[in-house]
């Protein structure tokens, strides 16, 4: 009878757990869906990065590409968006040239989940919530708020030491890392074969610029920063000198020669290329940050951080208004206007002609919600 | 390296099972249903 009894008490327990695995599965699995995206009537095609690496087929790296062709011939700029997926600036900012943008003179495509796996689950142990919001005159948005690393579902294991396809020797956690597997391997990991998609891409579109937008944390030094490869030195100086003229303070950092594996570094060494990393400071990225809440990264508020650029721990300027998402988005986009403007009076044969790109000016104003399409 | 992965978390998992069915104690029970969500997560590669 005590035998029985505790059986039973046995099987309720296991239909408990398989109830609670139930609920919480639905809650993980629905982070693997993608939010949608409704591109400017400026868009010419839409392609996978299979179709220039087709070994990504039917894996999770496999991820949208937003080609815009103007009628003139120009030079052929990348951005690549959410290679780190808790990023959210690079990604917005690569969600609202797709929603907007007209191009008249050029190419430009536009990756804006570059690491589609990084998209599909949290960055463990940080208490992230799994989506953020936007208000937009078409109603609320939401997006998804992912890891800087590939989903470990999706690559395991990690390595004690990574040797990552350039030679550098690194943790085992950034073999997961995209923006540390440049530049890429065709027979190695999800992330690696990522990274061979996005070189084949390079290669294949002729690519004469690439921007990737990143953000960091408001006590790392390399913030607010353009990190540039040598081969576009002439045009990070010029576009910074620009931007100061606009009132946004930006640092120049030149692109490491002995940290490898990186974008700006082996896309420009890999394929000759200009190679431009923009950062912005996010003080939900950081590990002095409080509760991580939809609205830290939205609005970018945290009293930590206040306290802290009291002390003279940051890198960045911050008070109580905090830095929002909108700030953030205009200073990347501010950025690539500024780059594109001075490569045409460095190269006019690569000029580059965009209309309807949000302005920085009314981003800040607006809000990046007024930008956004409405579903259709 | 997947079906390594499945084999070693489908053991640990039939393992917890057989532990839930074989404790007497009510609290030790509920330890062990609450380990197994987290394996039966990854067992079906959720989590």
């Amino acid at each position: 009878m005590r035998n029985l009894k505790g059986n039973f008490v046995s099987a309720l327990l296991l239909l408990f757990a398989i109830a609670i695995c139930f609920l919480s599965a639905l809650k993980f699995l629905s982070m693997q869906k993608k939010e949608a995206i409704f591109p400017s009537r400026g868009l010419t095609s839409r392609k996978m990065l299979s179709s220039y690496f087709p070994e990504l087929k039917k894996t999770w790296g496999d991820t949208d590409v937003y080609l815009y062709e103007g009628q003139e011939k120009g030079g052929n700029l990348l951005i690549l968006g959410g290679a780190h997926a808790n990023e959210p600036a690079g990604f917005m900012s690569a969600v609202l040239l797709i929603e907007n943008i007209q191009v008249s003179t050029g190419k430009i495509i536009i990756v804006p989940r570059a690491n589609n796996s990084g998209f599909t689950h949290s960055q463990p142990q940080e208490g992230n919530p799994q989506r953020y919001s936007l208000e937009s005159p078409w109603g609320r948005r939401h997006f998804r708020h992912g890891s800087r690393l590939t989903n470990p579902v999706h690559q395991w294991p990690d390595p004690s030491i990574y040797i990552n396809p350039a030679g550098q020797k690194l943790s085992g956690a950034d073999s997961r890392n995209l923006n540390r597997c440049y530049p890429g391997k065709k027979t190695g990991s999800l992330t690696e074969k990522i990274a061979s998609g996005i070189m084949e891409l390079i290669k294949k579109e002729k690519i004469d610029l690439a921007l990737d937008l990143h953000e960091a944390a408001p006590e790392y030094p390399v913030i607010n920063a353009i990190v540039f490869h040598e081969n576009s030195a002439d045009l990070a100086a010029l576009a910074l000198m620009e931007l100061q003229i606009e009132g946004f303070e930006f640092r120049l950092e030149a692109s490491p020669l002995n940290l490898r594996g990186l974008s700006h570094r082996e896309w420009g060494d890999h394929a000759q290329i200009m190679a431009i990393l923009l950062e912005s400071a996010n003080a939900s990225h950081g590990r002095l940050k409080g509760k991580t809440s939809p609205a830290l990264i939205v609005e970018g508020k945290d009293k930590n951080y206040t306290k802290a650029a009291k002390l003279g721990r940051l890198f960045v300027p911050y008070d109580e208004d905090g830095i929002p998402l909108k700030l953030r988005v205009a200073r990347h986009l501010a950025a690539v206007k500024s780059i594109l403007s001075n490569l045409e009076e460095l190269y006019p044969e690569k000029r580059i002609e965009i209309k309807n790109m949000p302005s920085s000016s009314e981003l800040k104003k607006v809000g990046i919600g007024p930008f956004l399409n409405p579903p259709n | 390296m997947q079906i390594v992965y499945h084999l070693i978390v489908f053991y640990l998992t039939c393992h917890l099972i057989w532990c839930l069915f074989r404790e007497k104690k009510f609290w030790n029970q509920v330890s062990v249903a609450l380990v197994l969500i987290m394996f039966l997560l990854r067992l079906f590669l959720i989590k």
